[in-house]
């Protein structure tokens, strides 16, 4: 069946190769004028010039780490903590390059506040405003990863809140015996696999605490976070063997085994616990989070805080962030 | 004098006519915030009905989108979410109820797939648009449940363009995931144009099943045939490639050796009909030659150089795939 299908678009190929000097019904529209395409990026005319001057690329030896938005004429940043980290310099649209100085982190809302290290007080600061943030299905855009283009959209789905996914360590729990639980599977590259984990190996205690079911080693991680620690014992061919495990992401470790996740691309380690988002569909990469989202008239609605899919964004709103702009920038 | 102010009316008519007809979403790219603003006004008049009849398709083995064309509750969706003839499945409807439905017919080639609610009831339906309406370059958006249902999220919309239209395949920048399966994309009259199929990776890489291969097909697809790769294996094969245009299905190639170089068909024929059934797509043609065993003697109609011609074939087996 499969090699059916493959033969299926073999067949379409050699026709529209076949098709090639007839014209008119192989016609695909020009590039300029979809929906992402400079023609429509122009109508938006100054909302795409301030979107483009108030935010920065946030780069460590000119590799893009995070984009950032411009909040203060002194050059203070606000971007997304979890993605920045590392970041060295920012990048204007107008290609002048600064070093970066950190000044504030609020892990709750994934925020953190940088400065450009300058003598300038001219550099041009988003404008807030979430007037028109709350109707559904709106315009929206963000400046693309180069600071050249626009990347446009709506926003769709209900503003809410995105709850809390905890940290997990990456293994299947299989059957509970009088010695423990026995692991039956360690997804590679996970948090357990990296601490040497093995399939077979039989958890012990997770923490100190003895265990002797499933369900006590899910509640013991469950209550961590990503990048939490917690230790385990375990038994592996009648040696004890202890564990140090940093835990991970639940959304990126499963994602191996998500469909969706493998035509969607990298996506946002952190995407989780927000107390409320906006969602739109802009085609950004995870590396364009942390910038500015803005509306049609180029006022700032709110920061881009997770890459979630093909599809999905999420943006903190600026009722959010607006609140510990004002804190951040009050030092 | 009279005559002036008629023609200075008959002007006015004429200049209002000019506005009217340069919709913000009928002009090639939008000119500026005045025409970006009239487009989301416009798609968001068009939610409420669009959105009425969306529904979440959950079967056993997975779960996708449809949505509802007629009152007592047809669903096209894709055939990749139905899978088979005769299976019971359930529908949900925005608000969360769910609805038994069973599976009818569709079609792997083009990806259309229909099935019907078995609950008496007046369902929403939305519009379908005719055949040959959706055009390269015209302004669409997509409904579906990406991921599946999810009440706190609710329906997802995704605006995009139609960026290639031809036989069983339509393209567009409106983005899909998973879930979005069978979903509907609309044109900006409110009229269902095409089903969400399949994507590759880049943005612009989404793949619907146009309204024209359901409107084709509708009485085969109703019947509950479904026609699967299988089933073309096992059917008769001509042996042409072809394409759809307005003036017919055109012979683009002749493969060699086959029925089709046998009974002398030649590059530029036009198909008009097989065994007295007419043909309206390119799809079609493959089911009814698919549906007859490769021994059928098949009675073709078809147009060479502007006459009519008609042939019989006896057709053979596809060449196996491998």
């Amino acid at each position: 069946m499969k090699s059916f299908v493959s033969y299926f678009l073999v067949l379409v190929l050699s026709f529209s190769l076949a098709l090639g000097d007839s014209n008119s019904s192989t016609d695909k529209l020009p590039k300029e004028f979809r929906l992402n395409g400079t023609a429509t990026q122009d109508a938006f005319g100054s909302s795409k010039n301030k979107a483009l001057h108030s935010t920065v690329r946030l780069t460590r030896n000119d590799k893009l780490i995070a984009m950032g938005a411009i909040i203060s004429p002194e050059g203070h940043i606000l971007t997304k903590a979890s993605s920045c980290v590392g970041a060295r310099e920012a990048t204007l649209s107008g290609g002048e390059k600064f070093k970066l100085r950190v000044k504030k982190r609020n892990e709750a809302l994934d925020l953190a506040l940088y400065q450009m290290i300058s003598d300038r007080n001219d550099f041009k600061p988003v404008n807030w405003n979430d007037s028109n943030a709350s109707k559904d299905v709106s315009w929206i855009l963000s400046a693309y990863t180069e600071l050249r283009e626009i990347r446009i959209g709506i926003t769709s789905g209900k503003h809410r809140e995105i709850g809390r996914e905890g940290g997990v360590m990456g293994v299947m729990l299989g059957t509970e015996s009088k010695l423990g639980i026995h692991i039956t599977e360690v997804i590679p590259h996970a948090a357990a696999d990296k601490a040497g984990v093995q399939i077979g190996d039989v958890i012990q205690k997770i923490d100190g605490r003895s265990v002797k079911k499933r369900d006590q080693v899910v509640s013991i991680v469950g209550k961590k976070d990503p990048g939490d620690v917690v230790m385990m014992q375990a038994m592996r061919n009648e040696n004890e063997k202890n564990f140090r495990i940093t835990l991970g992401h639940r959304s990126v470790t499963f994602d191996l085994f998500n469909r969706n996740m493998q035509m969607s691309g990298p996506v946002s380690k952190r995407k989780d616990n927000f107390p409320l988002i906006l969602q739109h569909d802009l085609p950004l990469p995870k590396e364009a989070m942390g910038g500015p989202v803005f509306d049609l008239n180029g006022d700032c609605i709110g920061i881009n805080i997770a890459r979630v899919d093909r599809v999905t964004c999420y943006t903190l709103p600026s009722k959010i962030v607006f609140p510990v702009v004002k804190d951040f920038l009050s030092l | 004098m009279r005559l002036c102010i008629i023609s200075l009316i008959i002007s006015l008519v004429t200049a209002h006519a000019d506005i009217v007809s340069t919709k913000s979403w009928h002009k090639q790219a939008p000119q500026g915030i005045e025409d970006l603003v009239a487009i989301q006004e416009r798609l968001r008049s068009l939610l409420p009905q669009t959105k009425a009849a969306l529904v979440s398709i959950e079967a056993i083995d997975g779960a996708g989108s449809g949505v509802i064309v007629s009152e007592d509750g047809l669903v096209l969706t894709a055939a990749h979410v139905i899978g088979t003839t005769g299976k019971k499945m359930f529908v949900r409807l925005p608000d969360g109820k769910r609805a038994p439905a069973v599976s009818l017919g569709g079609s792997e080639i083009s990806d259309a797939g229909m099935l019907q609610i078995t609950k008496k009831k007046k369902w929403p339906f939305v519009q379908m648009a005719a055949s040959n309406s959706a055009e390269v370059g015209d302004w669409c958006f997509g409904l579906g449940h990406p991921g599946g249902f999810d009440k706190k999220r609710g329906i997802v919309v995704r605006i995009g363009k139609v960026i290639a239209n031809k036989d069983e395949t339509m393209q567009t920048d409106s983005r899909l995931l998973g879930g979005d399966s069978g979903g509907p994309l609309f044109d900006f009259e409110g009229r269902l144009i095409a089903i969400h199929s399949r994507v590759s990776q880049l943005p612009d890489q989404n793949f619907h099943v146009p309204i024209d291969c359901f409107h084709a097909n509708w009485d085969f697809f109703k019947n509950q045939d479904l026609i699967t790769y299988e089933k073309m294996q096992a059917g008769g094969f001509l042996g042409v490639e072809c394409e759809y245009k307005e003036t017919g299905l055109v012979v683009r190639g002749v493969i060699p050796d086959s029925a089709a170089e046998q009974a002398g068909v030649q590059i530029n024929d036009i198909l008009v009909s097989i065994n007295n059934e007419q043909i309206d797509s390119r799809e079609e043609f493959i089911i009814l030659i698919s549906s007859m065993t490769p021994s059928a003697l098949a009675k073709i109609k078809l147009v060479r150089n502007g006459a009519e011609l008609s042939i019989k074939v006896n057709l053979g087996s596809r060449p196996d795939p491998k």
